[in-house]
Order: C-alpha cells, then structure tokens, then sequence
C-alpha cells in the first residue's frame, strides 16, 4: 500500500487542526474526535521542505533582480523593520506514524504513535546591532543601542510520540500524548542584554562618554565539536545522526479536549509540546559579561604610571568566557482552541436509513480558531476564522482566513478525500501570495497520503 | 481525485523550491556586493594640566612630556577596514602663557611618524577655546597612522609672565576620531 507523508508548515496549523477526517489532526489536538479502526502512514519521501515566514521582508526585498544595490536593501529592511519583527523556519517530516482502536468492536479508545524530525529557527530582527554595523555611531549621538535585540535560537531534533484518546460519551473526548525528544543540536541566544552608547554630556572632561555594557550569552549543545580546527567529518551527517541516536534528551507532553456542547455547536482545545530538552551533549556556553568606559588615550604628565593598553582594557572588562554546564531548553508550547457551529444536516446516501442511532452528519461548519505558542520575547498569536463543508460523504474541504504578525489576509484551503481505504489530503496557506512565492511573508503546505480502515468496517 | 492531487505535488514542490533557489526575479549572488560602511567616532585623548604643575618649586617647569599606548592598530580587522580617518582636536587654555602641543604618532621603536602641532595662545581674560581643522588621514597619512603604536604628547610652554605653584588657570585637551570602515 503507497503511502506518503510530506508535512511542510508553519508552527500554526490552522488548517490541519479540527479537521478530524485526516489523523493526523490529533497531532495538533490528541483530543480531537478522530475514530478509525487503524490507519498508518509509512514515508517515503526523504527530501528536505521547509517553511519559512518573515514578518517584516520577503525573498524579493532582499533578492529582487531590479538594479537596486543590495546594501540598499538591506538598510531598508532595516530600517523598516522592529526588534518584534521575525525570520522563522520549520521543517517538519514524519518518519512514520500510525493508530489503531484498542478495546471491543464497540470501543471508542484509540493510540496513535509516531516519530518525526524538526528543524527549528526562529531570529528576531536585531535592528539595533545592524544598525551599528550598517551605520556606525557617528550619526547616533545619544542613543543606546541595545543587545537585547539580539535574540536566536535553532534546533534540530527527533520526536518520538505515543497518544491515546478516548471518547467519553457523545458529548466528550479527551486525549494526551507522551513526546521524547532527542535533540542533535541547540543554539540559543535568547537572554542577552546591555547597549552600546556614545553620548555628549556638559560637564564631562572628555569629548564623548562612550559605554559598552555587555550582558551577552550563546548557549550550544551537539555544535562545539563542529567548530574546532581539528574536526574532519560531515556536520550534516553527524547532526542527523546524534539527533536519532545520540541526542540531548527531553520529555513532553500534549492535551486536548473535544467538547459538543449541543450536538452542532462544539468546542475544542489542545497544549501541545509542553515539555524540556535537557541540552547535555557537548555543551558550551560562551558569554561576554561586562562594562567597559572608553575614555582614550589621556596622558598625565606624571611619568609615574605605566600606560595600559586599550584593547587589554577592553579585553579585561568583557572577558570572553567559555563555560561547560548543561543547560535546560523549553520547547515552543502552543496552544490551539476552536468553537464550531454546524448546519445544514445531510441527506443520507443510502435509501433507507436502517440504523435508528445513526449520528446527525452535518454539511456546514464555520466557526473560530485561536492559536497561541510561547517565544522569547511576546507570545504569537493568531486568529483563524474556517468554514468547512462536506462535498461528498468522503471528501471535506476547509477554508481559512488567518490573521498573525506575518499577514493580515492569509487564505489557506484544505481538501481531504477517502477512496476506498486511502485517504489523501492537501492543505495549502496563503494562496493568494502564491502568485509570487518571491514576495510571500510565510509560505506552508502540507499533504499526505494515509490508509486508513474506518471505524464501521469490522 | 487521487489522480488530481498527485498532479498537484510536483507544482507544489516547485513552488517550494522556487523559495530557496534563484529564479528569473532572485538574484542570491547579491549577497557578494554586500559592504558595510559605518562611521564610529571616538574619545582620542584628553588631558587637564594646572597652571601649577608647571612650576616645581618655584622653578618654571616649560616642557611637559607623556606617551600612552594606542593598540587599536594591533588589531588587524580594524586596520583592514579602516579607509579613512579624521582627528579633531580642541584646547581650552585659562593660562597667562601661550603654549604649543605636539602630538606625535610613533611606532613601536619609538620613532616619530607625524607631528601634528598646535598652537595656543595665552589667556588674557576672554574665552580662549580653540577649534583646530580637522587633520584628515588618508592614503600615505593613512598608512602611517596605521603603523602607530603609541601617543605622545609635548606641551611646551612660551615665555611670559611668571607662574608659580598657586598661578590660576588650566590647559586642557579634548579631541575625537571619526574613522570611516569598509567591511566587505
């Protein structure tokens, strides 16, 4: 049986999520009111497909082949863009996955597993630094350019994941799943601080009072090696193979719930990757801590003191430390919750409608979505309104129109169709910006290809 | 539909990839032209001398003479980049004498690779603030700037009316370096 697993997305999969007739929407809600008997999914497809979403430039602001010169571009990005703003890539591909019922014929448990590799990215645009490097302090008199805005943090790990969900009664379902991380490599550089000034004060005996106050700290695990004269290997190679067998390893967990208040009105809501990797293979941290004054080279005319270098100042001020210990990292936790109205309740295909518990189909939804995840600095938030409609008994599309920091008019549209026992599905973002991908803010898509046995076949 | 959705696959991929790769509107190579120019200026040096300190004694002291250390050459990042740089020097003199500062650039052995000389006039009551032009460092001037290793500084004193240890007035020194980089 053929079967294919390509998942390419932004962290906020609006629209996978509530869309029950694809298992693997309970990856984004363990609790989602999935039901099969087994369904399983095995890839094929090696290749690498990323997702990337910038929220304040595109490929073709910095890329465009229109004669502007690219220093050009470059100050406009930054220029026009904030230290909120951010450049963000996630790779996701499913190894394989899997479900089966548990319990009698008329049991309503499942478990799903799986195992997928990430690849994480997330860089807030460090407009003041760039702004320095770019400019330099001569026409900044007066202001501090802040370190904070440096803020970076990349990941590439492996998650293995085992799932259960049950449906309580017609009016609940609740779900969880155990996640073990392995991670092949971190960098973060997300708690840095201090500035860079250069101001003019009355008073002073000097021309400038010029301060450098350094709070800065780069976290790494699985990367120290790679950095070395003396390393000879593959980094790629040896990333990919500490990240599935010899990774930093960590523990997390996700929750969902699916709840019908009436039988057309339902709610919903998940936590997902709540959980740690405890970064412990070849670690190093390397800090630059410290305050130094810059006043130059001022003589005394005493002849008593021994001049002191300037560099060795500087140097002996904000030494650069090199420190060993492990460290802990915070998975990006998100948070997904859906409110769903459903109408319009369909005609059976069958002439004659025998089984008198038969459950109400319904057409229609429309309803809301919200979705949340925790990042260094403020949160990201989204709303996504959906209209969801059954085409035929087994072939569902969505809608989506998703406002985030990244876009204000982001349609997404998703298909999911079942011939036979093969379920295919493709959910496509933004498709108004795939006019010219070159100018997109974020692109996304996914699709798959599962088999899966329903419910009713025993 | 299940051959529709495969048909699909392939024109999503490409869309993928036309993201990372060039196509007829990218151009990556840009990233080559990529030049960095920012301007950082700097303290140079400063000094406050009273009118006391030269006198020791009551013996007129006319010569007063330091060096410091400028290892900011050393580093060879910053001497690469650098294409340009300007001194601007300022004195303010409240002394009954006049003065001249030579700020000499030397190397490492000790030799003078530029004087920069200026003059100060004495104090006669008004404000003595002078603002000297600005001393640009390119090309040759450049190159030796960059061979220097240490600052000195000779403040010598003219003859006039006599000052002892209690003589009022200071002479002071402010001055700044703009230096321009080009960092490819």
């Amino acid at each position: 049986m053929l079967s294919l697993q390509l998942v390419c997305f932004a962290q906020n999969r609006q629209l996978l999520y509530n869309f029950t007739s694809i298992p693997q929407a309970s990856l984004v809600n363990p609790g989602a009111d999935v039901s099969y008997k087994y369904y399983f999914g095995i890839p094929v497809l090696s290749g690498i497909s990323a997702n990337v979403g910038s929220s304040s430039f595109s490929a073709y602001d910095l890329f465009a082949k229109n004669g502007i010169d690219f220093n050009d571009k470059v100050r406009n990005i930054v220029n026009n863009s904030s230290n909120k703003d951010k450049a963000q890539v996630n790779e996701q591909l499913e190894l394989f996955s899997g479900g089966f019922r548990v319990g009698g014929e008329d049991s309503q448990s499942y478990i799903s597993f799986g195992a997928y590799q990430e690849f994480d990215f997330l860089m807030y645009v460090p407009k003041d630094p760039a702004i320095f490097a770019l400019d330099g302090n001569r026409d900044y008199i007066g202001k501090a350019f802040n370190l904070a805005d440096i803020n970076v943090r990349a990941e590439v790990l492996s998650v293995l994941h085992v799932g259960f969900h049950k449906k309580l009664n017609e009016k609940l379902v609740l779900g969880g799943r155990a996640k073990l991380y392995s991670s092949g490599a971190n960098a973060t550089s997300t708690r840095n601080s201090g500035f860079i000034s250069t101001t003019q004060n009355a008073g002073t005996p000097n021309l400038y009072t010029q301060i450098i106050s350094s709070n800065l700290e780069l976290r790494t695990s699985g990367i120290a090696k790679f950095t070395k004269d003396e390393y000879e290997g593959n980094v790629a190679e040896d990333i990919a193979h500490n990240t599935f067998f010899n990774g930093s390893m960590g523990l997390g967990f996700d929750a969902g719930i699916t709840y019908y208040y009436r039988e057309n009105l339902q709610f919903t809501a998940s936590i997902i990757d709540l959980g740690f990797v405890n970064q412990s293979k070849d670690v190093e941290t390397i800090t630059y801590k410290g305050t130094y004054r810059y006043e130059g080279a001022n003589p005394i005319f005493d002849f008593t003191n021994k001049p002191a270098d300037v560099f060795d100042d500087f140097e002996s001020a904000i030494p650069r430390d090199t420190l060993y210990t492990k460290y802990t990292t915070w998975r990006p936790t998100k948070l997904y919750s859906s409110v769903q109205y459903s109408f319009g309740e369909s005609r059976s295909d069958d002439e004659c409608n025998c089984k008198a518990s038969a459950k109400k189909r319904y057409l229609n939804a429309v309803g809301g979505q919200l979705f949340a995840m925790t990042m260094p600095n403020e949160p990201f938030v989204a709303f996504t309104a959906f209209y969801k409609r059954s085409i035929f008994e087994k072939l569902d599309f969505k809608a989506t129109y998703t406002i985030d920091s990244y876009s204000s008019k982001n349609i997404g549209l998703g298909l999911s169709g079942t011939i036979g026992k093969v379920n295919i599905y493709a959910l496509v973002d933004n498709v108004l910006e795939y006019r010219d991908v070159s100018k997109a803010s974020s692109v996304a898509f996914q699709f798959g290809i599962n088999f899966i046995v329903p419910e009713s076949e025993d | 539909m299940k051959a529709n959705i495969l048909n699909r696959i392939p024109k999503i991929l490409v869309f993928a990839f036309v993201f990372f790769s060039c196509s007829s509107d990218l151009d990556f190579d840009q990233v080559n032209d990529l030049k960095l120019k920012p301007v950082f200026v700097a303290n140079l040096a400063y000094f406050n001398v009273a009118a006391g300190q030269f006198s020791d004694a009551g013996t007129e002291q006319k010569i007063a003479f330091d060096t410091r250390d400028f290892d900011a050459f050393k580093d060879k990042f910053f001497r690469d980049n650098l294409v340009k740089a300007e001194f601007n020097f300022e004195v303010e003199n409240t002394i009954v004498r006049a003065f001249t500062l030579d700020v000499l650039l030397l190397n490492d052995s000790d030799q003078v690779l530029q004087t920069l000389r200026f003059t100060v006039p004495a104090y006669t009551g008004s404000s003595n603030v002078i603002k000297y032009p600005t001393e640009v460092f390119e090309s040759q001037r450049l190159a030796l700037l960059k061979q220097t290793t240490k600052i000195g500084f000779l403040v010598k004193m003219a003859s006039g009316p006599p000052i002892n240890e209690d003589s009022l007035g200071n002479l002071k020194l402010r001055s700044s370096a703009t230096v321009y980089m080009e960092i490819e």
